[in-house]
């Protein structure tokens, strides 16, 4: 059906507006970036600074230990998404594939973990830490995260594995290929889009985590994360906000990026072809 | 090159039973068709013999060497899918050369032989595509090169035509029965469609409910069926079904009382007859009708018509033949529903099966 240029209008518009709400809050985290402290705290606030303060961020990764938290991040989110694809593509696979006496429940199981609040693990997994010499180890926050995050991702892939036909493996396997080899050469390059959606859920749950981080590495300021060294920035009596939002996008960069490397694989349809 | 044995293989799936004891012997180079209706276990039958499924029990031997616990890879056959079962992420060319690659072949080597596959299937041009920017035919003839590029001791055809549009399916069938009579390997082919099954088998093997009914070439089958079953199931229309009852040697149908050739004790029967079979006007026997439906196909015409005290209860049961008995004529004139009619057939081409065995008398 022809849209009416009116339709066509309204469209667009209604899609600016969400987009507009949508991108309102990274708009104003980097104009309080670019703000002097007086142009933050005036009323009413200005929607972009007089002088834009670029030294902020020099200032901020100069002055603050800002990149190695950023470091310290990206090791923990990395080594957190490594662990969980690991377990979560043999079990989200399994899941998909075997039907073994008691599976769907073993599987539901798996997600009961996810069912738990974060806050509500923190305790156990802090004794679990403690035993094994992990505390202030970023380490603990590798395996902490997985624990979270292992559950969906699971499920996301098991959802993933199921729309792949079982016929690809089968042919697979007829051409030589034995089961292991059969998900290698070609179950996993056809879920490329599922494994980059569930790998970047796994990264961005990582490394937005503060409660786990803060419990953990409390006492070892080396291997503090974005997160957790970013509140260290607020005062007891003066908190600089403008370097707190210049921090904050910092903190963002890694994320946007690994959104732009990513939505080329995000585009499903690969499978696309391999069936009538 | 070789033949199959396939030795008392029956699959359980728990309690149920989907194949039972299922024995064939097939021939190096003969293109054997499982043919019947859904959920009979023909593919199961296929996926066993690929090494997709294990059977419960039973021995399946290809050329000499048993492969009952084999694995698909070491099986050497191959198989082409219902839904193609193209890899998405390669090139027309890899998808050939795939099995090739597994096996370790040399690079160079893998090209000569995919580019002579190629060339055969008419595929050569497209040997840098991807799977989605190729047509239905395409992917089916990619899905076949794939099959033959390997050289393998048999081929496993899974319903490889179900997916194309009737023109496309006719075309692709003698392509099939073409590349068979050239390269002489080994077919077991699985489908539903029973005008594949005549049109491309040496042999044919009907089944329903995990149970060979007949295994004979399309022939025989159509001229002696061994059931009930295998009856109805070949031929298009099917064939007609009737009660009727013989005494002393004599049959009673339509109101007509004629001498029987088969070997039939007196008794109930059950009374088949092929569409075709039945002439317009004056024959060896003869009886009138009011038609209560005619299709034209052009060429020739369904004539519909109710088998009055000689109905069948199962077969009124049968979507199909719930509209009554069908006459199959050629080169008729116009034919109105309602008017009479006059219809013959030659009592020879009857069929007679046992009510309740329901196994044809012979």
């Amino acid at each position: 059906m022809q849209r009416t240029t009116l339709q066509t209008l309204s469209l667009y518009a209604g899609l600016a507006v969400v987009c507009g709400v949508l991108l309102f809050p990274i708009y104003w985290l980097f104009v309080t970036a670019l703000s002097t402290l007086a142009e933050i705290r005036q009323l009413p606030p200005s929607f972009w600074p007089a002088d834009p303060q670029w030294s902020t961020f020099a200032k901020v990764a100069t002055e603050r230990p800002i990149l190695l938290w950023l470091w310290n991040s990206t090791l923990a989110a990395l080594g957190s998404v490594a662990l969980s694809m690991v377990v979560s593509v043999f079990a989200g696979y399994s899941l998909s594939r075997f039907s073994v006496k008691g599976g769907r429940s073993l599987g539901l199981f798996i997600l009961t973990a996810k069912m738990l609040p974060a806050t509500l693990l923190v305790i156990p997994l802090f004794g679990i830490f403690r035993s094994m010499g992990l505390i202030g180890s970023l380490w603990s926050l590798v395996l902490a995260h997985a624990t979270l995050i292992i559950p969906f991702t699971t499920w996301m892939l098991k959802g993933y594995f199921d729309t792949i036909p079982r016929e690809l493996e089968q042919a697979a396997m007829v051409d030589g290929c034995s089961p292991l080899g059969a998900l290698f050469r070609v179950v996993l390059p056809v879920a490329t889009p599922g494994l980059a959606a569930t790998a970047l859920y796994a990264f961005v749950l990582s490394w937005a985590d503060y409660a786990y981080a803060r419990t953990f590495l409390t006492n070892a300021q080396g291997s503090w994360t974005a997160n957790l060294g970013i509140t260290t920035m607020k005062g007891e009596y003066v908190t600089d906000w403008n370097e707190i939002s210049a921090a904050a996008v910092f903190v963002s960069v890694p994320i946007i990026l690994i959104y732009l490397f990513l939505e080329r694989y995000l585009v499903g349809g690969l499978t696309a072809g391999a069936e009538k | 090159m070789a033949g199959i044995s396939i030795q008392n293989v029956y699959k359980n799936y728990g309690a149920l039973n989907v194949l039972k004891e299922f024995s064939l012997e097939i021939s190096d180079g003969e293109f054997v068709v499982l043919v019947g209706p859904s959920g009979c276990g023909k593919s199961t039958m296929l996926k066993i013999l690929a090494g997709l499924e294990p059977a419960s029990g039973g021995k399946i031997l290809i050329g000499d060497k048993d492969v009952t616990d084999l694995a698909p890879g070491d099986r050497d056959i191959a198989m082409v899918f219902q839904n193609y079962a193209l890899y998405p992420h390669l090139t027309v060319g890899q998808n050939i050369g795939f099995g090739l690659k597994m096996r370790g072949m040399p690079k160079a080597e893998i090209d000569k032989r995919v580019h002579a596959v190629a060339r055969i299937l008419a595929v050569e041009h497209l040997l840098d595509r991807r799977p989605k920017a190729l047509s239905g035919g395409q992917r089916q003839r990619v899905a076949l090169g794939r099959a033959i590029v390997r050289e393998p001791r048999a081929f496993l055809m899974d319903e490889p035509l179900s997916n194309l549009d009737a023109k496309l399916r006719v075309h692709t069938r003698a392509e099939i029965s073409a590349l068979h009579k050239r390269i002489g390997v080994t077919t077991v082919y699985v489908t539903h469609d029973q005008i594949e099954a005549m049109t491309m088998a040496d042999r044919v093997v009907i089944m329903r409910d995990g149970v060979i009914q007949q295994i004979a070439d399309p022939d025989t089958l159509f001229a002696r069926p061994a059931n009930l079953f295998v009856a109805g199931f070949i031929g298009s229309p099917g064939m007609n079904f009737m009660s009727a009852r013989i005494e002393g040697g004599r049959l009673t149908l339509f109101g007509q009382n004629f001498a029987t050739q088969k070997g039939a004790r007196d008794g109930e029967v059950i009374v088949g007859i092929r569409p075709e079979h039945l002439s317009l006007g004056q024959g060896d026997v003869t009886f009138a009708v009011r038609p209560t439906l005619v299709e034209s196909l052009g060429s020739e015409k369904y004539i519909y018509f109710d088998p009055g005290e000689n109905a069948y209860g199962e077969a009124a049961r049968d979507e199909e033949r719930g509209k009554g008995l069908i006459a199959r004529i050629a080169h008729s004139g116009p034919v109105r529903e309602g008017d009479e009619l006059t219809l013959s057939f030659d009592p020879s081409e009857i069929h007679l099966f046992d009510p309740k065995t329901e196994k044809a008398v012979d």
